[in-house]
């Protein structure tokens, strides 16, 4: 077990190309942290960078409080599942399961110890004898696992294992993780682009955008206090809904709705009064009725299209007077709307955060966790 | 009917093809088994079927030595040149080894004409008393198949095996372990595969063997080319021989075949 340290983390690729930038990442002793981020974003080149299978073209890794830029991976006792869990294809599973084991010189019996716990644990023990070509998706997944966990590392770096699994599978393997990382209490790199995964799983999520982090905080933290819109539009499906309006002294025009601010927002935002910002609003914050307690204000909207999910429905639909932006609200189940159909909403005011147009930063942050 | 017709035509198009190539072959077999007379017979016909040119390549004719000759050198050149080639393959799939530099000029080699190499091999066989010598013939061969392997394997050491390798490094093991545990044993069918068209590329080759080789290292091409001079044409014994020097090839083909598409397959892994 062992805290994992970037500082000033660049990877230039030897075509010049800069994949990450100015990285910087404490990642605690058991800590099980996110990468999330789009495609491209670097997740992968920083998960490498850790393992050693990339170079730090500048700054420091440490692990476990010792410098590792120039460690050799085989000897940086971290262990990595692949996305595509590159199983060995040559050796039975259970040659793949104590590969490393064998090169480090352990001993037969506890060899054999081992892979029968971590067999067991994963419910892959009648597939020991088979090569990996005759498992299903789902059951590479659980040896790539245990290949990694039989080592006991001090760190599991996982690159989007689950995201070749179906959903269901996915979801099962999800609990299993974080069960698993409460059992082992070891250290988790966890990378992927599924922000369901990045808000159901990890302790930390770090948002990674063109190589460089935009915001590390606990997922409601994040989820409730995005830094930009960037993180405002990414994390949740629906995202946060983001609206060019007007702020003045009190309240925010929308299309032609008119929100007035309770009077400690209108003081937390006085100083922007009067310009332009983008409002963002999430789907959720949208409610049928008014309610005086939570200080909600009507917000009158043209009904696009309804998707029926089942436990909810998301009302798509344009704010009144502003037809340009389509926004999201998410409805209880029975909700029904035609298109063209005027609806007039509640929008929980207290919930509302700003951004500058320009800068694509939040104005302030005014809502606690 | 156009369906029919698209599954008809390749059909037809490699039979005919199959057709040219296994005519001269079935001819051959044929000869062998008639005399010189009944050979050139058109429409071909039978005669008298014997395997008396079979007896008489052996008993007439040093088959047997060149044949041995034939085995040694290609066994041998085959023996360093596969490890040589492997290696090499590996280091330019995965640390691009020389750059583009080098491995154009390992092509560069393949597209001379191999006479322009005869020359320069001579002299210095000559110098080094490597002239008629097997070991000569098996640096001359060397000269083909090393970099034609060579070419061959990078294919094999690209791509998935090198995640392979990096789960392998990740998981404990040396750049040496991780060549010998993942990437060797992964890329196997393809090494088997080069091994065998290595062999049957020195097997065949006969213009170096020709100029370097000696009565006591003459090879099979070499000793086949001078049946044809002996007393004009031996047609009949040429054809036994051929028959018997094409064994080899042909019951190597079917392994080739498989390990090739084994090899050239190994993407298909998840
Ligand atoms: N060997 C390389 N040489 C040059 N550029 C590279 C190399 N490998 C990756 N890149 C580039 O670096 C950037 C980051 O790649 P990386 O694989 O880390 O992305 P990622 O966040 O893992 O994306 P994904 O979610 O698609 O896996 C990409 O723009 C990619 O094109
Ligand atoms: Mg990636």
């Amino acid at each position: 077990m062992a805290s994992i340290s970037l500082s000033n983390v660049h990877k230039f690729y030897p075509n010049g190309y800069a994949a990450v930038r100015d990285v910087s990442l404490d990642i605690k002793d058991g800590e099980f942290m996110i990468l999330l981020g789009p495609s491209g974003c670097g997740k992968s080149t920083t998960l490498r960078m850790i393992a050693g299978l990339e170079t730090i073209s500048k700054g420091d890794l440490h692990i476990g409080g010792a410098r590792m830029n120039d460690i050799d991976p085989a000897d940086r006792d971290v262990a990595i599942v692949f996305q595509n869990y590159a199983l060995y294809p040559h050796m039975t599973v259970i040659d793949n399961l104590s590969f490393g084991l064998r090169l480090r010189g352990v001993g037969r019996a506890v060899i054999d110890q081992r892979v029968a716990n971590i067999a067991d644990m994963l419910g892959i023990g009648e597939l020991l004898s088979r090569k990996p070509a005759q498992l299903s998706g789902g059951q590479r997944q659980r040896v790539a696992l245990g290949r990694a966990l039989v080592r006991e590392p001090k760190a599991f770096l996982l690159d989007e294992p689950l995201s070749n699994l179906d959903a269901k599978l996915r979801s099962a393997m999800r609990t299993e993780l974080i069960k698993l990382h409460r059992t082992l209490g070891t250290t988790i790199v966890h990378v992927t682009h599924d922000q369901v995964e990045a808000m159901t799983m990890g302790e930390r999520i770090c948002i990674m955008k063109d190589g460089v982090i935009v915001q590390v905080g606990a997922p409601m933290e994040v989820y409730r206090n995005p830094v930009n819109t960037f993180v405002a539009g990414f994390l949740a499906s629906p995202p946060m809904n983001l609206l060019r309006s007007r702020l003045s002294a009190q309240s925010l025009s929308l299309g032609d709705t008119v929100l007035a601010l309770p009077p400690a927002l209108g003081q937390a935002f006085a100083a922007h009064a009067e310009r332009e910002v983008i409002a963002g609003m999430r789907p959720e914050d949208f409610h049928l009725k008014a309610d005086a307690a939570a200080s909600t204000a009507p917000v009158k909207v043209h009904a696009v299209t309804t998707e029926v999910l089942g436990p909810e429905v998301i009302l798509v639909a344009t704010v009144s007077g502003e037809q340009g932006a389509e926004i999201h609200i998410r409805c209880p189940r029975d909700f029904r709307a035609k298109p063209g159909e005027i609806v007039i909403f509640h929008y929980d005011v207290s919930q509302l955060q700003l951004f500058d147009p320009e800068t694509t930063y939040a104005l302030k942050r005014p809502v606690q966790i | 009917m156009k369906r029919i017709a698209a599954r008809v035509l390749p059909h037809i198009i490699l039979c005919a093809f199959s057709l040219l190539i296994l005519m001269p072959l079935l001819w051959i077999l044929r000869v062998s088994f008639t005399d010189r007379l009944t050979a050139y017979k058109i429409p071909p016909e039978i005669g008298t079927v014997g395997l008396m040119n079979y007896v008489e390549i052996f008993a007439r004719y040093p088959f047997t030595g060149w044949f041995l000759n034939s085995l040694i050198i290609a066994l041998g050149a085959t023996a360093i040149a596969l490890p040589l080639a492997t290696a090499l393959a590996y280091a330019f799939a995965r640390f691009n080894t020389g750059g583009t530099f080098l491995r154009l000029g390992v092509l560069a080699s393949q597209m001379l004409p191999p006479i322009i190499l005869v020359l320069p091999l001579f002299g210095m066989f000559l110098f080094a008393g490597l002239m008629q010598s097997h070991v000569g013939l098996i640096i001359a061969h060397l000269t083909i198949s090393l970099p034609f392997l060579s070419w061959m394997l990078v294919s094999f050491f690209e791509g998935d095996v090198a995640r392979l390798e990096e789960a392998a490094r990740v998981d404990g093991a040396t750049r040496w372990q991780a060549f010998r545990y993942i990437a060797v044993p992964v890329a196997a069918p393809g090494i088997l595969a080069a091994g065998l068209l290595g062999f049957i590329l020195s097997w065949n080759e006969f213009l170096f063997a020709l100029v370097l080789s000696g009565p006591s290292s003459q090879t099979l091409p070499v000793g086949l080319a001078a049946l044809e001079t002996h007393a004009g044409v031996e047609i009949a014994p040429l054809a036994a021989a051929t028959v018997v020097s094409l064994v080899p090839v042909f019951a190597l083909l079917p392994f080739l075949r498989k390990h090739l598409i084994k090899g050239l397959s190994l993407g298909a892994l998840k």
